[in-house]
């Protein structure tokens, strides 16, 4: 976890009592995980009356600040003793470390999600429709009566609220070829996870 | 043997034996726990082995089962004494040494402590198996059940992502914070000021689309530190070794770069000779760079006049045509087209006109301007000449002025000179006595520079050595605290086993006891020690007592009757004593073997021989309805 010369200067602005006041700056840390988190809060701060006697300048430089903490915090899944250790060294009293960690982990989870979902996925299977058909016969033969399976695959795709379907149809055999596959894939992550 | 019964019972719940909380120790083991733990014992010993792990009903598989027990334990090296009476006919020793020796043998990898920290890729594999466990075992939940493919679920509750249908891509913007306003000494201006309290958005609120605020936030300061270490690389590197100020260094590496750019533009602009407008633009384009702040208006002036030009010109242009427009003509459509494709026609051709006579008057300014260098240089050495010949002219003038009274002014011009010559020397002579203080501090000063700059020489090399240690301790410390994480999480791990503890701390209680039981053992030694010197020295004196009185009384016993009685009395009186004496020790010995055959009686009723004698004849009767059974299906058959 390593900072900017200028992200620790608005660090030690946001833990300097001169500028953010006690009862503040667990506001101001509130704000910027909820700022961070939900695209309906990003704004909330500017409208939140407990920052009137503060300097505006300096409030949005100790924004900034935490927001960035919070950000690299959870990139490199800090423990809150090297959280702690860097805002001892923006001059942050014990009390605010606390009341910073105390804040900060209660969302970590949920920014760790949000950071995690930055990325590329293929098409993600979450639901499969089947139907079993059975061929009777064709033009050339009278008789074939073999099954045929139809699947739906749904899949979710980046950034598309709409399941995606994909749809083949297949034998017996290869069906039975796919569903061991699957169950290799299956015992093969259960393995890993029995580690 | 309770501590050791616990052990053992511990270690037997640990790998999965199931045993009733009631049990804590071996007495209460029946024959079908005991067959079912050791089987599991040595199936978890050996993979491979093909054991029932239940007693079956059948007397013969019992001894069968029993005779392959006691085959698998002889296998793997116990060397006590066993066979199938020792599972079917238990008797608590001998199963608590079965045991023991199992739980030796049982594979220690399950508790096993590594003495190497475990490295971070290791803590990795274990957070994502965990992970994936975790995922793994949760059910499967449709798709419409979860918010863009986030739940609130697990053991404990936690929220997790699945599926893909909240990723988005990594795009990030640039954002804009106040700067500088810790830095009491640089003035910020008013306006900027003034922007940073009430336009400026806070950081979420800078991106277009929220979601880019992380990737935003991380660029920009992934950013700065990258900037920063590559500042301080070279600043070690090559900028210390120049002795310049930082400002210095980094005003000089700008104007370094800014000519290299400047020359590499130059050379390109001659390779490429059909670009002249364009090498034009791009001298325009250094200039600027090179000299930013001080044309920075007017340039801004330059381009707007150019703008306006441009407006002016259209507007002209438009006029004309409008003009051109107005002239009402009652042609026919086509032939309007054609008179507007003329007059396109023409216009193009003038405008053609016009640049190409543009492009020659441009030409021509350029050779103008040419021609007004070569003319001014020109101009330059015409005046130059000028100067040297009215020079030469006066001096001339003056010889020819001396020359009609030619030997007065010989020997005035001889005086001139001796005067001269004489004041040569004396000013040589005076310089010479300047020259030589000069030159010595010219030395001194020079032998101190260099003492300084070898001095200087040798701090930077000392720095340079500072800021090496400096990266090397703080790469240490860096090192030392992801060990002392690792360490710290392993120990978390750790703490949970907690029976390790408990037994090291049984282990030393027990080490304990014995110490004191030893003592108290020692002090009993001592003591028996001591009543038999007592004992030894007191028949030492018993002894010899009697052999004085002895002879004394033997001696009086010649003359006096009564003496001689005594004497009798006496003998009797000892040999009385010896018989009680040898008695006691009599008493004792057979104390002690009584103790003994006591010890031994309780060992053997602790072997359970009733029991296992009645249990015995019991099985010895099944056995016999087994075989008559037998033997009647036998019959039947034949």
């Amino acid at each position: 976890m390593e900072f900017g010369s200028s992200v620790l200067e608005e660090l030690s602005i946001a833990g300097d009592t001169a500028h953010i006041s006690d009862q503040c700056f667990n506001i101001l840390v509130t704000h910027a995980c909820q700022g961070l988190l939900a695209a309906s809060n990003r704004d909330d701060i500017a409208n939140d009356t407990s920052f009137k006697d503060t300097d505006k300048g300096s409030l949005k430089s100790a924004y900034s600040g935490l927001v960035t903490l919070i950000t690299e915090a959870t990139k490199w899944d800090a423990e809150p003793s090297s959280i702690g250790a860097v805002l001892e060294e923006c001059k942050f009293t014990i009390d605010r470390i606390n009341s910073f960690n105390n804040i900060y982990l209660a969302k970590k989870p949920l920014i760790q999600i949000l950071l995690g979902s930055i990325g590329k996925s293929p098409p993600h299977i979450v639901d499969v429709d089947w139907r079993l058909d059975y061929y009777i016969k064709n033009n050339h033969l009278d008789k074939v009566n073999q099954p045929v399976y139809l699947i739906t695959l749904k899949t979710e795709i980046p950034g598309n609220s709409e399941l995606q379907e994909i749809q083949f149809s297949c034998s017996m055999e290869q069906l039975q070829d796919l569903v061991g596959k699957l169950k290799d894939s299956t015992k093969c992550l259960e393995k890993i996870g029995q580690m | 043997m309770e501590e050791v019964d616990n052990i053992i019972i511990h270690s037997l719940r640990s790998i999965g034996c199931e045993l009733d909380d009631e049990l804590t120790n071996l007495k209460q083991f029946s024959t079908e726990v005991i067959v079912a733990t050791i089987v599991k014992c040595i199936k978890f010993i050996k993979n491979e082995v093909e054991l029932p792990s239940t007693l079956p009903p059948g007397m013969s598989a019992r001894f069968r089962i029993g005779a392959s027990l006691a085959n698998h334990i002889q296998d793997m090296g116990y060397n006590g004494e066993i066979g199938y009476q020792t599972f079917l006919y238990s008797n608590e020793t001998e199963i608590r040494k079965v045991f023991m020796f199992l739980v030796e043998k049982l594979p220690k990898d399950t508790t096993q402590t590594s003495d190497e920290p475990i490295g971070a890729s290791v803590l990795l594999q274990r957070a994502i198996a965990a992970k994936l466990h975790q995922q793994m075992t949760s059910p499967w939940t449709p798709h419409y059940l979860k918010d863009r493919g986030i739940t609130w679920r697990g053991k404990p509750p936690s929220w997790q992502r699945e599926g893909a249908a909240c990723m988005y891509n990594y795009n990030s913007q640039h954002l804009s914070r106040p700067e500088g306003l810790t830095d009491l000494t640089r003035k910020i201006p008013k306006e900027i000021r003034n922007y940073y309290s009430t336009s400026l958005p806070f950081v979420t609120n800078q991106c277009r689309h929220h979601r880019d605020t992380f990737a935003s936030v991380i660029e920009s300061n992934t950013a700065e530190v990258a900037k920063q270490q590559e500042w301080e690389n070279e600043w070690n590197h090559s900028g210390l070794a120049s002795r310049l100020s930082k400002q210095e260094f980094i005003d000089k590496k700008k104007s370094k770069i800014q000519k290299m750019i400047a020359d590499r533009l130059r050379q390109d602009a001659k390779r490429d000779s059909s670009g002249t407008s364009s090498l034009s633009d791009l001298q325009q384009v250094m200039a600027a760079i090179s000299s930013r702040a001080k044309t920075d208006a007017r340039t801004k002036g330059s381009r707007f006049a150019h703008s306006e030009k441009l407006l002016f010109s259209k507007d002209e242009d438009a006029s004309l045509a409008q003009m051109s427009g107005e002239i009402p003509t009652k042609d026919t459509e086509e032939e309007q087209q054609r008179k507007r494709e003329e007059e396109m026609q023409s216009l193009r051709d003038e405008l053609g006109e016009l640049t190409s006579k543009l492009e020659s008057l441009e030409l021509e300014i350029k050779k103008f301007s040419a021609t007004q260098q070569q003319l001014e240089e020109s101009i330059n050495t015409e005046n130059r000449q000028i100067d040297d010949k009215e020079s030469s002219y006066n001096v001339k003038k003056k010889t020819m002025d001396l020359l009609p009274d030619a030997e007065n002014n010989i020997v005035k011009l001889q005086g001139v000179v001796e005067t001269s010559t004489q004041r040569l020397v004396t000013l040589a002579n005076k310089w010479e006595t300047h020259r030589a203080p000069l030159i010595q501090q010219y030395r001194e000063l020079k032998s101190l520079t260099s003492q300084k700059e070898s001095e200087a020489q040798k701090k930077l090399a000392e720095i340079r050595a500072f800021r090496e240690k400096m990266k090397e301790v703080a790469d240490e410390v860096r090192y030392k605290e992801d060990l002392q994480k690792q360490l710290q999480s392993e120990y978390e791990r750790m703490a949970k086993d907690v029976n390790r503890s408990a037994y090291t701390r049984k282990i030393l209680e027990i080490v304990a006891n014995i110490k004191k039981q030893k003592q108290e053992i020692d002090k009993v030694l001592v003591d028996t020690k001591l009543i038999q010197k007592e004992i030894n020295s007191l028949s030492g004196k018993l002894d010899r007592t009697f052999t004085v009185t002895d002879e004394l009384i033997f001696r009086d016993a010649k003359k006096d009757e009564a003496v001689k009685k005594a004497y009798r009395f006496l003998a009797a009186l000892h040999e009385n004593c010896e018989l009680l004496i040898s008695t006691v020790e009599e008493t004792g010995v057979i104390m002690r073997e009584i103790r003994d055959l006591e010890d031994q009686i309780e060992n053997e009723s602790g072997k359970k021989v009733l029991a296992n004698l009645e249990k015995i004849t019991q099985d010895y009767q099944e056995m016999k309805k087994e075989n008559s059974v037998l033997m009647s299906k036998l019959k039947q058959k034949q």
